[in-house]
């Protein structure tokens, strides 16, 4: 018998799309459609942009489910990085970056909303947003400038007006704390 | 630097934060150190957590059917590619005089610069390939910037493919008063509307402007097409879905606008294809 979609994990869902199974990639977009759109809209902050790279995403998923390798990582790690940096090409080749800074410069530090947590993976979703919410302020800012923005720490010392050691210090000492609050939580 | 000096580059490295030259560090380290491996892999898996803090969103369902549509397409050409090595002619039409004649040789010489311009990108291609191939052997945890790379390569395949199609029309763009150096060539699988677009001698686009590319089908309005820049020489090269009302019968334009595109053409044509 044939397991339902929902129930295949995720690793088993990209080897069958790594054997060419269409479905596979229909299933493995209907689960993380909701989650990877909202990662590419929030980097280029343009819907028509975002839908064109979510195409692009699922086609290279299509095309590289292959080269993953669970050894090396999540699948979920998989895909966001193949949608975040795919993102952040199209944001760098658009040259937007200014755009961005400009609407960072108005109001860095609101970035946990009031989400729609019906979604997929809600209850991830509450966990990671809690676990940013226990950061400082300036810890979370460091961040979330540089996974949603891509800037290096220089960049981001550059864009905070803050030392470069400061900036260094308050990546490394939130993630340490990020990945002590989510494993508090792990299974 | 020593082994718990890299580690604490660990951290910004799991968020691809760091500066060139330390990334490069850092990589040649990981290649000899079992431990730094696995603990980026753990880190790269937390900092992908991060997406979670995103809004989900919902993307229009068009979004699903192009890409189940895309991939069948795929097959379809990885078939008939197995197939088909013979080379494509395209069929003369019967009222052959000097203007279209002209027009003839200028459309066979461009579409032999684009089969150059292909050629110099499949070189390239080569070189990325053996690139790819190093860095794969120097870091494979740096899977991402791999997968990046393999999907440019993945795009020209899919360009020399289309050029391949038996199904591929082409047609020429000529620059107008405003780019008379300007010329662009434009191919199509009549079919599944996939093209290619590759430009020439277009001015630079000035940093607040970007190009958009239009398809005019006869009685209809201008649809947009993609956005964007040149490089210093004047050359662009993208790949485009064609929408299926335009497939046939319409203009291909190109007009410069504000850097994220407009619904309709609001500035000057720099290239366009003859009217049918």
């Amino acid at each position: 018998m044939q397991a339902e979609p929902s129930q295949i994990s995720d690793n088993d869902l990209l080897h069958a799309v790594a054997r060419g199974d269409e479905s596979a990639l229909a299933a493995c977009y209907d689960r993380y459609r909701l989650i990877l759109f909202g990662l590419i809209l929030r980097i280029l902050n343009d819907r028509q942009e975002a839908e064109d790279v979510l195409q692009e995403v699922f086609l290279q998923v299509w095309r590289r489910a292959g080269d993953f390798d669970e050894a090396r990582g999540r699948a979920f790690t998989w895909l966001a990085t193949i949608a975040r940096s795919r993102a952040l090409d199209r944001l760098r080749a658009a040259g937007s970056r200014a755009r961005l800074a400009e609407e960072a410069a108005q109001e860095p530090g609101d970035e946990i909303g009031d989400a729609a947590l019906d979604a997929l993976n809600s209850e991830k979703s509450a966990i990671v947003r809690n676990a940013l919410a226990e950061l400082t302020d300036e810890q979370r800012k460091v961040l979330l400038l540089a996974y949603f923005e891509g800037l290096t720490q220089t960049e981001i010392a550059e864009r905070l007006g803050d030392p470069l050691g400061t900036v260094k210090t308050r990546m490394r000492s939130g993630l340490i704390k990020l990945r002590e609050l989510l494993a508090q939580h792990a299974d | 630097m020593e082994h718990q000096d890299y580690q604490q580059l660990l951290f910004p490295h799991s968020l691809d934060a760091l500066e060139v030259s330390e990334a490069r560090e850092l990589e040649a380290h990981l290649e000899t150190c079992a431990e730094c491996r696995a603990e980026l892999i753990a880190l790269r898996d937390d900092a992908a957590l991060l997406a979670h803090t995103a809004e989900p969103a919902e993307p229009s369902p068009e979004v699903r059917a192009r890409i189940l549509e895309s991939v069948r397409a795929e097959r379809a050409v990885d078939r008939a590619g197995a197939m088909n090595d013979k080379v494509v002619t395209m069929r003369p039409r019967a009222n052959w005089n000097v203007w279209t004649m002209g027009l003839r040789i200028a459309a066979g010489l461009a579409f032999v610069a684009l089969l150059m311009g292909l050629i110099v990108f499949w070189r390239r291609e080569v070189k990325l390939r053996q690139e790819v191939a190093q860095l794969n052997r120097q870091l494979n945890t740096q899977q991402h910037e791999l997968a990046r790379d393999r999907d440019v390569l993945a795009r020209q395949r899919e360009a020399l493919a289309l050029l391949n199609s038996p199904d591929a029309k082409h047609m020429e763009l000529a620059g107008s008063e405003t780019a008379q150096n300007a010329r662009g060539s434009f191919v199509y699988d009549q079919k599944t509307g996939k093209a290619v677009f590759l430009a020439d001698g277009l001015p630079a686009t000035p940093s607040d402007k970007a190009y958009e590319l239009w398809f005019i089908p006869k009685g209809h309005s201008p649809m947009p097409g993609r956005i964007f820049t040149v490089d210093s020489s004047g050359h662009a090269l993208l790949s485009e879905q064609m929408p299926a009302d335009a497939i046939g019968n319409a203009v291909i334009a190109i007009t410069l606008e504000p850097k994220r595109g407009s619904a309709v053409p609001t500035g000057a044509i720099y290239l366009s294809s003859p009217k049918s």
